[in-house]
């Protein structure tokens, strides 16, 4: 094999990556999935193997090891769940018969942690998505969390002091999600203009934005707005008429399927944005051929604002489903949502419908990890790293298209090998005449 | 004869194409070969095979500088076994070198530095380059060849034709017997390319090879001894230069006779369309590009504009486009000042803009024709109406002009970057056409297009001035400009040198003009320069 023959290989590898349909797509996550928990369970063995313990967990040809790693992804990925089945490999207790254990509901309530986390997600992920199919790496993505969570939970506790009950429910829900979306979009709108008219590079405002948007945050929360009676940094509680009523969870779950109703829409919305709207066809010219776009009439500094105050509105309605469904008022410490956001998005490869998925995969992962440390002794370091590796995993393949779609256009262009050669052999369109 | 390169049965497949398909090309030593076909043929791939960035899939590749020699008992043809290069350094290591289209060289650095650079003398046991001597050797080799080039000058400081002079020295100095020319003429003046076909002489004389890639039949026949004509990445027939004619070549390169010439009709000049007053613009790094330009064009007129690359025409159409903002001066489209309009009502008030540079402008790559037909109407009726886009009759659109324009797509929803350069391009100029614009700006519409596509879209060009449109035309192309205008401006460093009637003109006289040289006092050429225009007489620097 020599140099040139594999870098033909090489580039045809990455071609037909970049030209894999939908389905393709989806087959290659999943076997990337697999893989991960290939490699998964070999670094638990061997950790199994270096750790001390007095039982061994499991035991392979022979030799015990300190981790079960079946018992632990089956805490990850079904105890997410609430647990469905019963563990898949426990052979000797001859339970195959019963797959489903008795009693199961979709209602349980690990299952609204996993579906709690995957709403946040969606937004977080949209956010991001959306910036990214414009060309922008909105990393900020935490900081309009924050401030679209912080603006929500001052504005209605000021303002549910007007109204009450069901009135109050109806009125200041939506009146808290269009705060956050307000608050949200006004700070991602800052980055974009100083990207759009003073072409400052926007990762490196976005990320500078994030502590000024969690410092603020917590001077106004141990300040002005903190609640007396808290020993915490946080503001006073909202009435209960003022979060997002749970419906069919338990309320103590701190989960509402209104607010993932509210995400799925949000989900199918970025869609039909980006697909069918002029505003989506600027969106998508500039973030892929911004040269294109100013040659077709798209004004680059006027997209660059507008999808950054929408990608920061989305984090921001994000942010305010935090606060009315999750904490019903403010705190610090605000979980790194809108980084798992970037994360979301890239697996997704960008796609609005992708995001659903990988926001659901990640609340998985979230859900999943409290139930691997509650029920195994393996630390929490090592779920991390599961974890970890199950995201790289399945995030390379996206992450390689998105590098390789530029090298193959690229290819295309220069000495090429599609166009300048000759004949494309199933039809002879490909040669000029 | 005596063959330094024999190219035996080669054959190159990509994924799901045929670049080269059993070529076998002989070239005798001393001479110079061209390679000849239109884009697409598959020469740059048939050299990308003889300069080892490309594996051949079958076939073999003999070289030698000094000849290949017969051998009798040896299993191959030749005494020498045949090569493999696997990368350009083996082919460079076998005396082959290869000049690209677009040069590598080194901006700020000298000219010495360039040509050593990577091989550079060394002294203080490797540590150092040892300039005094890599300047003595660059002096050398020049004066070997008669090269006269600044050894001292930074790259940036000097012409086009220079740099490639730096390139070709640069190949000399690895020991390069045999040299590669990718399109060698694309960037020159006239007289660059008079002086480069100089240099090939002397070249060929000392003994070296030389092969140049090239689309244009003329220069073929001028400056090479051998003529190798390359068809849908087939040979089609190697011939002597003398022995052949222009029509004979031209129907070897698309199979088929070729009307080279254009016939126009003539056509009523009607009102100004576009009046250019006094514009300046500056390029990417602050630099004044155009400096006080002034011309008008009118309905039923072709404009041409005629100049080296980069004397300034890309910064004044995209003035005049909407893609940059000019220093000074003012742009008027119709009754309308336009000079502050944003470049969506531009296109919507009837200026349709064929970019210079379809991959990066004209068309996104990412996109199927549908999305790519849509560019710049995306927010009009009725492809938009509030905001939503009519994707079904955007697709109707697409295919109307996929239908009329002869575009042929290797597959059904295929993206633009799959569509070959001449395909591409007759999308673009589909799209803008079906615009129905008052004003076409056409910047290079048949750069890197075959001469079947090219003859289509000068047709198109001079409908459109039957109809009464205004045609604004730059090409690099000179017998393009000159068939297809009315009048015809000639630039230089920024400034329109003289506006000059193309029937009477010499393409000697526009070399000179080209140059940056006035029009002799003799010439027989109509200046056209109307009083609307700027004066040049009165205002030529160069008097």
């Amino acid at each position: 094999m020599s140099a040139g023959d594999w870098r033909d290989r090489g580039r045809s590898a990455l071609e037909r990556l970049v030209r894999a349909s939908a389905f393709e797509r989806v087959l290659i996550s999943t076997a990337a999935l697999v893989l991960s928990m290939f490699v998964g369970v070999l670094i638990i063995l061997a950790a199994g193997r270096m750790t001390t313990c007095t039982t061994a967990a499991t035991t392979f040809f022979g030799v015990g090891f300190c981790y079960d790693p079946f018992a632990i992804y089956d805490s990850l990925f079904l105890g997410a769940l609430g647990d469905p089945i019963n563990p898949l490999f426990k052979p000797l207790q001859g339970e195959f018969a019963a797959p489903f254990r008795r009693g199961w509901t979709p209602l349980n309530s690990q299952m609204a942690v996993t579906l709690r986390e995957t709403t946040i997600l969606i937004f977080t992920g949209l956010g991001v998505a959306i910036a990214f199919r414009a060309g922008i790496f909105n990393i900020g993505m935490q900081g309009q969390l924050v401030v679209g969570a912080l603006a929500t939970a001052l504005t209605v506790l000021w303002t549910s002091s007007l109204v009450s009950g069901l009135v109050g429910t109806l009125v200041l829900i939506p009146f808290g999600l269009a705060v956050g979306a307000l608050a949200g979009g006004l700070f991602g709108a800052i980055p974009g203009a100083l990207k759009a008219y003073a072409d400052a590079n926007e990762v490196i405002t976005t990320i500078m934005l994030n502590f000024v948007a969690t410092s603020v945050a917590l001077f106004l929360v141990a300040n002005p707005f903190k609640d007396p009676e808290s020993p915490a940094n946080e503001t006073v509680g909202l009435p209960d008429f003022a979060t997002i009523p749970s419906v069919l969870y338990e309320p103590r779950d701190n989960f509402s399927i209104i607010a993932l109703g509210i995400a799925l829409a949000l989900v199918g919305a970025s869609y039909y944005l980006l697909e069918h709207t002029s505003f989506g066809y600027d969106i998508r010219t500039s973030g892929i051929q911004p040269e294109a776009a100013e040659y077709g009439g798209v004004d680059a500094a006027r997209t660059i604002v507008s999808s950054m105050t929408l990608s920061g509105a989305i984090g921001g309605v994000g942010g305010a489903m935090y606060v009315l469904m999750i904490l019903g008022n403010y705190q610090t410490g605000v979980p790194s949502y809108g980084f798992d956001g970037i994360t979301v998005s890239i697996l997704a490869g960008n796609n609005p419908l992708g995001v659903g998925f990988a926001a659901l995969l990640f609340g998985v992962l979230k859900s999943g990890s409290i139930i691997v440390d509650v029920s195994t002794d393996v630390p929490p370091q090592l779920v991390g790293v599961l974890r970890g590796l199950i995201i790289l995993f399945v995030a390379m393949p996206e992450f390689f298209r998105m590098i390789g779609a530029k090298f193959v256009i690229e290819s295309d262009e220069g000495q090429a090998v599609a166009t300048d050669g000759g004949v494309v052999e199933d039809n002879g369109g490909g040669s000029d005449e | 004869m005596e063959p330094a390169v024999h190219l035996d049965g080669i054959t190159k497949r990509f994924p799901g194409v045929v670049a080269n398909d059993d070529v076998d090309l002989l070239v005798e030593r001393g001479s110079v070969h061209a390679l000849l076909g239109e884009n697409g043929a598959g020469k740059t791939t048939l050299m990308n095979v003889l300069y080892g960035l490309y594996e051949p899939t079958e076939g073999d590749v003999y070289v030698d500088g000094d000849g290949l020699a017969d051998g009798d008992d040896s299993p191959h043809r030749y005494a020498q076994p045949p090569k493999r290069f696997d990368s350009p350094a083996d082919a460079i290591d076998a005396g082959v070198g290869m000049i690209h289209q677009h040069f590598m060289l080194v901006d700020p650095m000298s000219v010495t530095e360039n040509i050593t650079l990577g091989n550079e003398p060394r002294k203080w046991g490797g540590l150092a380059v040892d300039s005094a001597r890599s300047r003595d050797e660059v002096v050398d080799l020049c004066d070997r060849y008669g090269f006269d080039v600044d050894p001292d000058a930074a790259i940036e400081d000097v012409s086009v034709g220079v740099q490639q002079r730096v390139e070709i020295l640069k190949a000399l100095y690895r020991g390069a017997d045999i040299l590669i020319l990718d399109e060698p003429t694309a960037v020159l003046t006239p007289q660059e390319v008079e002086d480069l076909f100089a240099v090939f002489e002397e070249l060929t004389a000392q003994g070296k090879t030389i092969i140049f890639i090239s689309h244009k039949l003329g220069e073929a026949m001028h400056a090479a001894d051998d003529i190798t004509v390359l068809r849908d990445g087939k040979n089609v027939g190697t011939v002597a230069a003398d022995d052949v004619t222009r029509e004979q070549l031209a129907e070897m390169m698309v199979g088929r006779e070729v009307l080279e010439t254009v016939d126009k009709p003539p056509v009523e000049r009607g009102e100004s369309v576009l009046t250019v007053d006094h514009v300046s613009a500056t390029d990417e790094r602050g630099v004044e590009a155009v400096s006080d330009v002034s011309f008008t064009v009118h309905e039923g007129e072709v404009f041409g504009i005629a100049g080296v690359d980069g004397n300034g025409q890309s910064e004044l159409i995209e003035a005049i486009t909407g893609l940059r903002k000019p220093t000074a001066g003012s742009v008027a489209f119709q009754r309308d000042d336009i000079t502050n309009w944003p470049r969506q009502r531009r296109i919507d008030e009837g200026m349709a803009y064929i970019p210079e540079d379809r991959h990066e402008r004209g068309l996104v790559m990412d996109f199927d024709l549908t999305e790519n037909g849509l560019l710049g109407s995306q927010h009009t009726p009725p492809f938009a109406e509030s905001g939503r886009i009519e994707w079904d009759r955007a697709r109707t659109h697409a295919q109307d002009i996929i239908d009329e324009y002869d575009v042929r797509p290797p597959n059904r929803d295929a993206k633009a970057s799959s569509f070959s350069g001449g395909n591409q391009q007759k999308f673009i100029v589909g799209r803008e056409f079906e615009r129905d614009p008052s004003l076409v700006v056409a910047t290079h519409p048949t750069r890197g297009v075959d001469i079947g596509s090219t003859e289509f879209i000068h047709d198109r060009l001079l409908d459109l001035r039957s109809n009464g449109k205004a045609v604004l035309l730059v090409s690099s192309k000179l017998e393009e400009v000159q068939g297809l205008s009315d009048r015809l401006a000639v630039m230089h460093d920024g400034e329109i040198m003289d506006v000059v009637d193309p029937e009477t003109v010499t393409e000697e006289e526009i070399g000179l003009l080209m140059a940056g040289e006035q029009l002799p006092e003799d010439s027989a050429a109509r200046s056209l320069t109307e009083a609307g225009d700027r004066s040049v007489a009165a205002g030529g620097e160069s008097q």
